[in-house]
């Protein structure tokens, strides 16, 4: 497993996001903007800018069939981005939210998005043809701190949210007049906003929830340097709580029903897998800085931090980026943003791609065995 | 807040886990007269913290534990014979252990804090000082 390519874009990315047919990067450079940049003759270079939030752009999302972006802000609203020739149109969506939009996702089908808020709530939001609209459906009362991620079951009715209260929640999105009954949800007959199970497992922050491809386990990483799996949601859902020896995380990827890689504080993404009894564990960092042994570790990583303060001053605005400089690795600060790079027609991911607020992108990819 | 209805209810249980405590600590009295001082610790931190917001039960749970922290004498023999399970509560006692500021504890919390750190990373301070909801 290895790097494949290293993109210093900005000082900081909030997040990023690939186009279709991933020829194209959108990401936020920590600002109200979305700059999205094309890759011409092996070279990216910036093709638009999207411009029409207000306040720092928190999350991004790029539909793969409709091939629409939708963008969450701090200033409560989504827009939803259409190409027309060469433009990128915004459609303002009002989430009719009264504090900052946190997270952003398409719905499996793409006839929906999610978004979770520092309002406690979650909006669902479709598309009103008839007065050509974006609505938002408030999902309210359920959560009673910011919610911090939001992922959909591949049945397009399910959605799982994480919060800052600790837990994570699983709701029927069904929309009348959207979403059909025979779509093969696990849970028939659930009213909009109902919520279906809510797993207490963290006592702190919440963070990156993901569904397996199958929908059948669900992955979320909490504050306390802890990753948790749940399998068999529904009314008797069995948990795992993985603690492991670093930093937190932030995000998960699964690669497959079996294996997923995590991202976060420790600035190297982390492989858990799952034995043939269904144990999860970690198994080892990606980067392989971490092997290098350097007497106490602990001490050194401090050391490095007082490094990384003082020094960040010189390291602003450099675009090269120098292997031998401060912890050597892809990448030097919290990686917050972890997505998979899927080729047309191949279900298995086989690379995947993160970003974090040392203002790269990193393209990995997976040995072949 | 809790109703009054809870209150004798509490008081029972604050009163059963005081008693539980105490029971805990003669049997640890009697490890270490044996020179058996991981064992005392490792009965110490079974059970903690006691699930309670009391406060009179959590000194008197710490009270047993710092006894068996300050009873051991060589620290990597002990993680040798320390399972891991028992690390994240054992960092959270030596973190209570500082608060106190007194010398000897203080000496004893960061020699067994250094050699803990090296064996269970950042995780487990992290997963100590950030969880809220099981103090000790």
């Amino acid at each position: 497993m290895a790097v494949v390519a290293t993109h210093q874009f900005a000082q900081c990315i909030t997040c990023h996001v690939w186009s279709p047919d991933q020829t194209m990067v959108a990401f936020c450079p920590n600002n109200n903007e979305v700059h999205i940049y094309k890759l011409i003759q092996d070279k990216w270079e910036r093709a638009h800018v999207l411009q029409k939030h207000d306040q720092l752009i928190s999350a991004i999302d790029w539909s793969s069939r409709t091939n629409k972006i939708v963008t969450a802000s701090h200033d409560r609203n989504s827009y939803v981005w259409n190409q027309e020739g060469a433009e990128w149109l915004p459609t303002l969506v009002i989430l009719r939210l009264n504090r900052a939009a946190l997270c952003v996702k398409w719905s499996s089908a793409e006839n929906k998005f999610a978004v979770g808020s520092g309002a406690k709530t979650v909006c669902v939001c479709y598309y009103e043809k008839d007065n050509d609209w974006w609505v938002s459906k408030l999902i309210r009362k359920k959560h009673s701190s910011s919610v911090t991620s939001v992922a959909w079951h591949p049945d397009n009715i399910l959605l799982a949210t994480t919060s800052t209260d600790g837990k994570c929640r699983i709701f029927s999105t069904f929309i009348k007049g959207v979403d059909t009954r025979d779509s093969g949800t696990s849970i028939p007959d659930s009213k909009f906003g109902e919520q279906i199970v809510q797993l207490d497992l963290s006592s702190t922050w919440a963070f990156g929830v993901k569904w397996s491809p199958s929908g059948n386990t669900l992955a979320y990483t909490g504050q306390s340097s802890m990753v948790y799996f749940v399998d068999d949601i529904g009314p008797s859902p069995v948990a795992q709580s993985v603690a492991f020896r670093d930093l937190p995380l932030r995000d998960v990827l699964f690669i497959s029903e079996r294996m997923v890689v995590a991202v976060g504080y420790d600035c190297n993404p982390m492989v858990f897998t799952a034995d043939e009894r269904g144990i999860w564990s970690f198994v080892r960092f990606l980067d392989e800085r971490k092997l290098a042994p350097s007497g106490s570790k602990y001490g050194s990583q401090f050391t490095e931090a007082f490094g990384k303060f003082y020094g960040q001053s010189k390291q602003m605005g450099s675009d090269t980026v120098d292997p031998t400089r401060a912890r050597g690795g892809a990448h030097e600060n919290c990686i917050t943003c972890i997505l998979p790079l899927r080729s047309e027609g191949v279900t298995v991911v086989k690379r995947f791609s993160t970003s974090g607020l040392d203002g790269r992108i990193v393209v990995w990819e997976l040995d072949s065995d | 807040m809790a109703g009054a209805a809870d209150v004798p209810a509490e008081a029972d249980n604050v009163e059963a886990i005081i008693a539980r405590i105490e029971h805990k600590s003669r049997k640890i009295e009697t490890l270490l007269k044996q020179s058996k001082p991981v064992e005392a610790l490792k009965m110490a931190l079974e059970g903690s913290p006691p699930k309670t917001k009391d406060e009179r039960c959590k000194s008197a749970n710490w009270i047993i534990v710092h006894r068996t922290i300050m009873a051991i004498k060589d620290v990597d023999g002990m993680f040798s014979s320390l399972d891991p399970e028992y690390y994240d509560i054992l960092m959270k006692y030596l973190y209570r252990g500082l608060v106190t500021g007194d010398r000897p504890t203080c000496d004893q919390c960061l020699k067994i804090h250094e050699r803990l750190t090296e064996r269970a990373g950042l995780g487990c301070i992290l997963r100590s000082i950030a969880d809220t909801a099981n103090t000790v």
